[in-house]
């Protein structure tokens, strides 16, 4: 196993009260792996992986659990160590291209920093290397794109040129945050694309966080639906659409408009829309838009079960 | 050009090689001043009753068009008829009785919603603006408009931020439908939502539509919600309408080569293996519309471009009854 978590807490404090964003999350990747995490906004996925990147730098923040990298204890590491990890071997791209960048510094340059932050080079081979990256992400022309700026390039060019820093050091784990969400679905499948390939010739682990379903069921071979800072279901992709076992889940497959075949008069829509964190139900945290909930539901919360295909709701028997 | 005055035959709204650019730059910059065309070139034809959907990646002026379509950008190029009537050029005080019957719903509903105002106020404004409703009447009027939306009567006196953005976009939809209008353009309503509440508002949509017999121009670019939403739609590229159909008969077929490739490429729940679609993967982005390609606008991009495609603007004809399209090979 290359990433383990286990049990793992983060709570905020705030004026309001404690907010639990991440309540007992547990999972594993295998090298070379691609899991794609889904959820709504709020469901925690991005705050489970920052806490995985050590980057939930937040005084009122409390992290609980265990991440272990590649059998190594990261919660409680101290920065300068984790600093050494990250970029090197975990490298993460996030949603907006332009906050990953600067924009007063070029593509070449700013890629070849962070080639020569973690490895002995000339800067001269650096810049080789970077001409080499900035063509296997697909740049037409890279090394014409290595003195641009980050506002001349597109926004798909923005999310290359980021995945190939993300690249530059062979990151045995790539940790992705909706990467695709801001572009237009060609220049998306593009991207898609890319990761697919990445895997392919470096072996790298990849988590890809996304809210959107078909996303995640072309590209991930393992598959986790979060709701309300827990794991509602956990299963391979081929499980997890083709035979789905909690509520949320069905929903929200059954909430999404089909591309193809016969369309239906009225979509299956989940009614209400997902809960505050900060008055969460005392059970099960979607039960109060669940349409098969009964009373042991609002009691307590249903764990998720063991096996390879789980989810934590009373009703569904465990596979 | 008389319009056609055949009573229900007349459409809704119609554009005539409509228009619009934008000024860039100042005669200081470096390279001047400069014209971008946005919208470029549209006719289009709104039914009575039907829903329009309008496709397109950003910056293909979408957005853009369907504020020329409300009027709230000046149109520089073409013409605007509202039933019949040309509207493109009519004062701001000749338009007001048009506005009320022609309104728009915004993507963003915290950025369309006053911060400090009640939401019952924010609904009540046009009431106000237009109306000839007594203070008591807007009420009523308003706690209606609640209810026909899917809100509480005493959601009236909270503020925006107190709502769940699915709510807020409630409230967006009960302030544009105030008036009755007879057209609603969409521009983007569910794109902000969380998945699970998008469902929700696209069946709302459905309901109001029906009830009080609504038009709509559905802007989106999630190809399968406007699938689910549209009778007819549009696909646009860098200003221009490159495919027009019936929905059903373009998704199922697109004929033109960059309609092909939008639709391959959105990622869809596969539960088959093995059963996964062709993707066409374009090469190349957008170009910008400062300096658009010769010829067809989509030739850098096009699998099957020829030499005659950069010369040679395509023009978007109707192929079969119904079908339009701008390519000078299509599929059809």
């Amino acid at each position: 196993m290359i990433l383990s978590v286990r049990d793992l807490k983060v709570s905020f404090r705030t004026d309001d009260g404690i907010v639990r964003a991440i309540d007992g999350v547990s999972f594993d990747l295998a090298e070379g792996e691609i899991l794609g995490v889904v959820g709504e906004s709020g469901s925690g996925k991005t705050v489970s992986l920052l806490a995985v990147m050590g980057l939930i730098t937040d005084p009122n923040a409390v992290i609980e659990g265990s991440i272990r990298y590649k059998g190594r204890e990261l919660v409680g590491l101290p920065a300068s160590e984790l600093r050494l990890l990250r970029g090197n071997e975990i490298a993460m791209i996030f949603q907006d291209p332009m906050t990953a960048l600067t924009p007063v510094y070029t593509i070449g340059w700013q890629i070849a920093e962070q080639i020569r932050a973690h490895q002995r080079i000339s800067k001269a081979a650096a810049m080789k290397r970077v001409e080499e990256l900035l063509a296997e992400v697909n740049f037409p022309n890279p090394h014409e794109a290595m003195s641009r700026y980050p506002h001349q390039l597109s926004g798909g060019m923005r999310q290359r040129a980021v995945i190939a820093m993300a690249l530059s050091c062979s990151p045995a784990l790539l940790v992705a945050d909706e990467p695709t969400t801001a572009l237009d679905v060609t220049v998306q499948a593009g991207i898609l694309d890319l990761v697919r390939k990445l895997r392919a010739t470096h072996n790298s682990a990849v988590v890809f966080i996304t809210h959107d379903m078909g996303v995640v069921s072309e590209l991930a071979d393992r598959v986790m639906v979060m709701y309300a800072g827990r794991i509602v279901e956990r299963g391979s992709r081929q499980d997890l659409f083709a035979d789905s076992l909690h509520p949320y889940t069905r929903a929200l497959l059954g909430s999404i408009p089909p591309l193809t075949g016969d369309k239906p008069h009225r979509l299956p829509a989940i009614p209400g829309s997902p809960p505050s964190l900060l008055r969460l139900p005392k059970g099960c945290a979607f039960a109060p838009r669940c349409p098969v909930r009964y009373e042991p539901c609002d009691l307590g919360k249903p764990a998720l079960g063991d096996g390879n295909h789980a989810a934590a709701c009373f009703r569904t028997a465990q596979p | 050009m008389s319009a056609r005055m055949q009573g229900t035959d007349q459409p809704i709204l119609e554009t005539r090689a409509l228009g619009k650019r934008f000024s860039i730059g100042t005669r200081f910059s470096s390279e001047g001043r400069r014209l971008v065309h946005a919208v470029d070139n549209v006719s289009l034809t709104v039914q009575r009753g039907e829903t329009l959907g309008l496709v397109g990646e950003s910056g293909c002026g979408k957005s853009t068009l369907a504020r020329c379509l409300v009027r709230l950008y000046d149109i520089t190029e073409g013409q605007l008829l509202f039933e019949g009537e040309d509207i493109t050029g009519k004062s701001l005080a000749g338009l007001r009785p048009f506005r009320r019957r022609l309104q728009m719903v915004f993507q963003d509903p915290s950025a369309s919603l006053n911060p400090r105002r009640r939401v019952g106020d924010l609904v009540a404004e046009p009431l106000r603006v237009h109306g000839k409703l007594g203070a008591k009447a807007i009420r009523e009027r308003v706690v209606e408009l609640f209810d026909l939306v899917g809100l509480l009567p005493d959601h009236v006196v909270r503020y925006p931020h107190e709502f769940s953005g699915g709510q807020r976009q409630r409230v967006g939809i009960a302030r544009a439908i105030a008036l009755n209008p007879d057209l609603v353009v969409l521009d983007e309503p569910v794109s902000a939502l969380d998945v699970s509440v998008q469902a929700q508002i696209v069946n709302l949509l459905a309901d109001l539509q029906e009830k009080l017999k609504l038009t709509y121009v559905f802007i989106a670019h999630d190809l399968s919600v406007v699938r689910q939403v549209s009778n007819r739609i549009a696909v646009m590229y860098l200003g221009s309408i490159v495919e027009e159909g019936p929905s059903e008969a373009v998704f199922s077929a697109p004929a033109h080569p960059y309609s092909q490739a939008l639709i391959s490429a959105v990622p869809v729940v596969e539960t088959t293996p093995g059963g996964r679609r062709r993707r066409i993967i374009l090469s190349g982005d957008v170009p910008s519309p400062l300096n658009p390609p010769t010829g067809c606008r989509f030739h850098p991009r096009c699998p099957v471009a020829q030499e005659r495609c950069a010369r040679e603007r395509p023009a978007l004809v109707e192929h079969k009854a119904g079908r339009k399209v701008a390519c000078h090979f299509p599929t059809i």
